[in-house]
């Protein structure tokens, strides 16, 4: 309540800072009403298995998504074997066929979704209630059981193939490979996250059940059920489906070393219309105390519509439709990026912005209305963006990969309401020294390579090939 | 490239916990508790009161989208939907993003077959200014050339990122209505050739804004957490003193009965690999064949269950996927007017068109001489209510006012949403095969190729 009681307040500051402009004024809000976080109830098995429940909104469904701590960083230099062997993992248990898996899951108004992801993968289900305890039984199967049948290995590898060939004609995933590669080094797995061809057609039936064996296992496992469900009843069945799982190994820790350096990586795009914009470094992870405070200064410059680079060269220049500021986690590392897609002839002007854009942020403090109004953005947006109940599970998830519980969102609000406008300025200083960027640009050099390498922010930039 | 990205659980912290004390009593079948009325000036205003979260939605949906946009002046009615964020007498440029993120909320905008939209979602005690600036903008919006110019500039990277600069840009659901249809307004570029985009007035905007962005040619769609009877005297103070405008001219988008299949080829200068699309001519929304239809969707192409997707994928291995839908900007509720039932696929160059519809035609046959079982119908039946209890209790409630804007704007009753699993219960396995047998007729189909310029195929 009190921190909506600043926000009602901060709020009437920003109507009062445009009375001057405007001739008719908006009428003040409200009253704000008080929310209250649904508790998260976690319990353990004794094999190490964790499981989640929630109790979430307004219609009967139920989403459980059982998440393990294994994906790409597990592979070593085998770049998509995780993702080969959970593909294989849809094709079938040793007591149902692929066709029975969909048939069973699409009757209780569901779909089996296997994600791999570079630390963790998951094997979800999105079903109507009454069939929570039916979906956890067949789940348990396709991780506990599955057929791994070879003759389905070159279909899959053909789909693979085909996906690989179309990424490497899209720019932004052109220039996220480059930039990845460039950061993490290609000798990890956060920096390596595309396979050559001839390496995943080598990928064979022993290697895949070989990292199923050494990788799958209780001790990685954390099983998220959210939406209207009967927590008893589940809590059942998932101590039967899971009570006598091996617990395995425990999770990987690996972390990287990711580079801060000026370097610049031009990749050419002939006849592309548009210049895609790859600029970013390592910067501080979620466990940092100042974490949250980084994240405001991110919403006010690059991550949100209402933000200075989004104002600047969309609204303003015209330069592009789509910039965005991200944070991007991984586990104990995290790093910052702007992505942006814009027109070829104002590729340097652009980059001149954004660079102007993070270089003022850095050498003026921003004013008090604009960070409130960031401050508001952040604190509404979690009461607001709770669209989904697999968003919680997504939440929920990259929290615990980062060893941190639910009480990070209890405290979340309070802590951006807390931020000081001269943290922002201090943060861009010591998370965007300029002199430290990668850049990747992709693009139709001929046309701009000229302007590119003219920018006096890239001076002393090692160009890469 | 990955199905569900574990990648992508990370920046902002996106969501509250919220406790919604309702657990107890789940809903059997939709029940959407709805107030409809008008304001003398002919806004349609939707009212639909639920405080499980604290947020209120708020949308605006004007009944005029890409598909009646003036001929000559393609992208025109997206093109416009940009101005509506500019700014207003009231409001400069910038003002709105402000209040809105400001506010603690989310907003946005898009352009659609027969509507276009301005929704936002906000904490629940900003209802009040929420409410004076949409009726702000429909009062009237800034006619400036600076911000038509600029604009102009953002479309045109907007449809340089999604369609021109990408491989598969625009494939399927930009092509095959141009190709599948024959009257201009179900047949131009929704999105815009540059040259028309570039081409655009201020007298067209202007005209645009006083022909269609009327209060008689809107709804206002309120949903969430608020007291209705004060809502009802805000929206009294705050939009009925807008003039209405004139009749909405009347065209004539029928499309003619389809009796010839047909083809197109088009090359793309990024594309790696062949991709292939089809379309059929939907029957007309509200008809029982038209739910049938939405039954052999989920039938035929929803799910890894579904029979293109098993024939397709996992007996052919021609894609690894095949996706697609009635209305592919949008879902088989939310327009009004000629519409296809498509789906599209990428492949690899041993796979002949031929060899691909072949695969197709086997499946499709098979519906239309031995028809679906009644178990199909009832897990076709499982799989809709289950997206539809998403849709309407998705806590944003984006879905929801969707839902309710589209049965006002094209059925003058947003009480349908109550009925809808009814309408689909209705059907049965020989209402799906003589829809079938009429509506996936080859005569009745578009198939639409995209080959690597490189290949020298196209056309």
């Amino acid at each position: 309540m009190k921190n909506f009681r600043k926000i009602l307040i901060l709020l009437t500051f920003g109507l009062f800072a445009h009375s001057v402009l405007a001739q008719e004024l908006p009428p003040l809000p409200g009253k704000p009403k008080p929310f209250e976080l649904a508790a998260p109830t976690t319990i353990q098995l004794e094999n190490g298995l964790e499981v989640t429940f929630v109790d979430f909104g307004i219609v009967p469904k139920v989403t459980i998504s059982i998440v393990v701590e294994v994906g790409n960083k597990n592979e070593g230099a085998d770049t998509w074997l995780s993702d080969l062997t959970a593909e294989l993992m849809k094709e079938g248990t040793t007591s149902r066929s692929a066709l029975d898996l969909v048939v069973e899951a699409a009757d209780m108004g569901g779909g089996v979704n296997i994600g791999v992801g570079l630390d963790q993968s998951s094997v979800s289900m999105d079903v109507l209630s009454d069939y929570g305890d039916e979906a956890i039984a067949l789940m348990a199967d396709i991780l506990r059981n599955p057929a791994f049948p070879e003759t389905e290995i070159p279909r899959i590898k053909q789909n693979f193939l085909r996906n690989l060939s179309v990424a490497r004609t899209q720019s932004r995933s052109i220039a996220s490979e480059a930039f990845l590669g460039l950061l993490y080094g290609e000798d990890h797995p956060y920096g390596n996250i595309l396979p050559d061809d001839g390496q995943l057609e080598g990928y064979n039936l022993d290697q895949i059940k070989a990292f199923y064996g050494a990788n799958f296992g209780a001790a990685r496992t954390h099983i998220y059920v959210v939406g209207q469900f009967d927590q008893k009843a589940l809590e059942v069945a998932i101590r039967e489906a899971f009570g006598d799982w091996n617990a395995g190994a425990a999770p990987l820790d690996l972390p990287p070393n990711p580079q801060r350096l000026l370097r610049v990586k031009l990749i050419d795009r002939p006849g592309s219309e548009q210049s895609t914009i790859y600029l970013g470094l390592p910067v501080m992870n979620i466990s940092d105390p100042d974490y949250v405070s980084f994240q405001v200064m991110h919403t006010l410059l690059g991550g949100s519509s209402s933000s200075r680079i989004v104002q600047n060269i969309r609204e303003e220049k015209g330069y592009t439709y789509s910039p965005r500021a991200s944070i991007t986690r991984r586990k104990g590392t995290a790093y910052w990026t702007l992505v942006a897609d814009v027109t070829t002839s104002v590729t340097g002007p652009a980059l001149h912005e954004i660079f102007y854009e993070i270089s003022n942020l850095q050498e003026n403090v921003p004013g008090t209305p604009e960070v409130d109004r960031i401050q508001n953005y952040l604190a509404g947006i979690f009461v607001l963006q709770n669209g989904s109940r697999g968003g919680i599970i997504g939440q929920l998830a990259a929290l615990d990969l980062q060893g941190l519980d639910a009480s990070y969102l209890n405290t979340f609000v309070s802590r951006v309401l807390a931020v000081e406008d001269w943290e922002i300025s201090a943060l861009a200083g010591s998370q965007l020294p300029l002199d430290q960027m990668t850049l990747v640009v992709v693009g139709d050099l001929s046309m701009i390579e000229k302007q590119i390498r003219a920018l006096p922010e890239l001076e002393g930039a090692e160009f890469v090939e | 490239m990955k199905l569900f990205s574990l990648k992508n659980f990370s920046a902002l912290i996106l969501l509250i916990l919220a406790s919604c004390g309702q657990q107890d009593e789940a809903p059997s079948g939709l029940q959407v508790d709805i107030d409809y009325y008008q304001l003398d000036n002919g806004l349609r205003v939707v009212l639909a009161p639920e405080n499980s979260v604290p947020t209120i939605t708020v949308a605006v949906y004007y009944n005029v989208g890409f598909r009646i946009e003036p001929q000559e002046r393609t992208g025109f009615a997206h093109l416009f939907e940009h101005l509506m964020f500019e700014g207003t007498p009231n409001m400069p440029e910038g003002e709105f993003a402000k209040f809105i993120n400001g506010s603690g909320g989310a907003y946005n905008g898009s352009t659609r077959f027969d509507f276009t939209n301005y929704y936002e979602v906000l904490p629940t005690h900003q209802l009040e200014p929420l409410l004076w600036v949409e009726a702000d903008r429909m009062k009237e919006i800034n006619f400036l050339d600076e911000t038509l110019e600029n604009q102009k500039g953002v479309v045109s990277n907007e449809v340089k990122v999604n369609v021109l600069n990408r491989p598969y840009g625009g494939f399927p659901w930009l092509d095959l209505p141009q190709v599948a249809n024959t009257n201009w307004y179900n047949a131009h570029n929704f999105y815009g050739d540059l040259e028309d985009l570039e081409a655009a007035t201020l007298d067209d905007v202007r005209s645009f804004f006083y022909t269609y962005y009327r209060p008689n040619n809107a709804v206002l769609v309120v949903a969430g957490d608020f007291d209705v009877d004060e809502a009802k005297g805000w929206i009294e103070k705050y939009f009925a003193a807008i003039p209405m405008g004139d009749p909405i001219p009347e065209v004539d988008i029928s499309e003619p009965r389809q009796e010839a299949e047909k083809f197109a080829t088009k090359e793309d200068p990024f594309a790696p690999q062949p991709a292939l699309a089809f379309g059929y001519q939907m029957p007309d929304r509200g008809t029982p064949e038209y739910y049938a239809m939405g039954l052999l969707d989920l039938i035929l192409l929803q799910g890894e269950d579904s029979r293109l997707y098993q024939k397709l994928v996992k007996e052919e291995g021609i894609s690894s996927s095949v996706f697609g839908g009635i209305n592919m900007l949008g879902n088989m509720y939310n327009y009004s007017g000629p519409m296809l039932w498509a789906a599209g696929l990428i492949h690899s160059p041993e796979h002949s068109a031929e060899d691909i519809m072949a695969a197709v035609d086997e499946v499709i046959e098979d519906v239309k001489v031995n028809g679906v079982t009644q178990g199909e119908v009832d897990r076709a039946l499982r799989k809709l209510r289950s997206g539809l209890y998403d849709t309407i209790g998705s806590t944003t409630r984006i879905g929801l006012v969707d839902l309710l804007a589209s049965f006002v704007l094209f059925d003058d009753d947003p009480s349908r949403i109550n009925n809808l699993e009814a309408e689909f219960d209705q059907v049965t396995p020989e209402l799906i095969k003589s829809t079938a047998v009429e509506y996936l007729r080859a005569t009745n189909r578009t198939v639409l190729r995209r080959v690597p310029a490189s290949s020298g195929e196209g056309e």
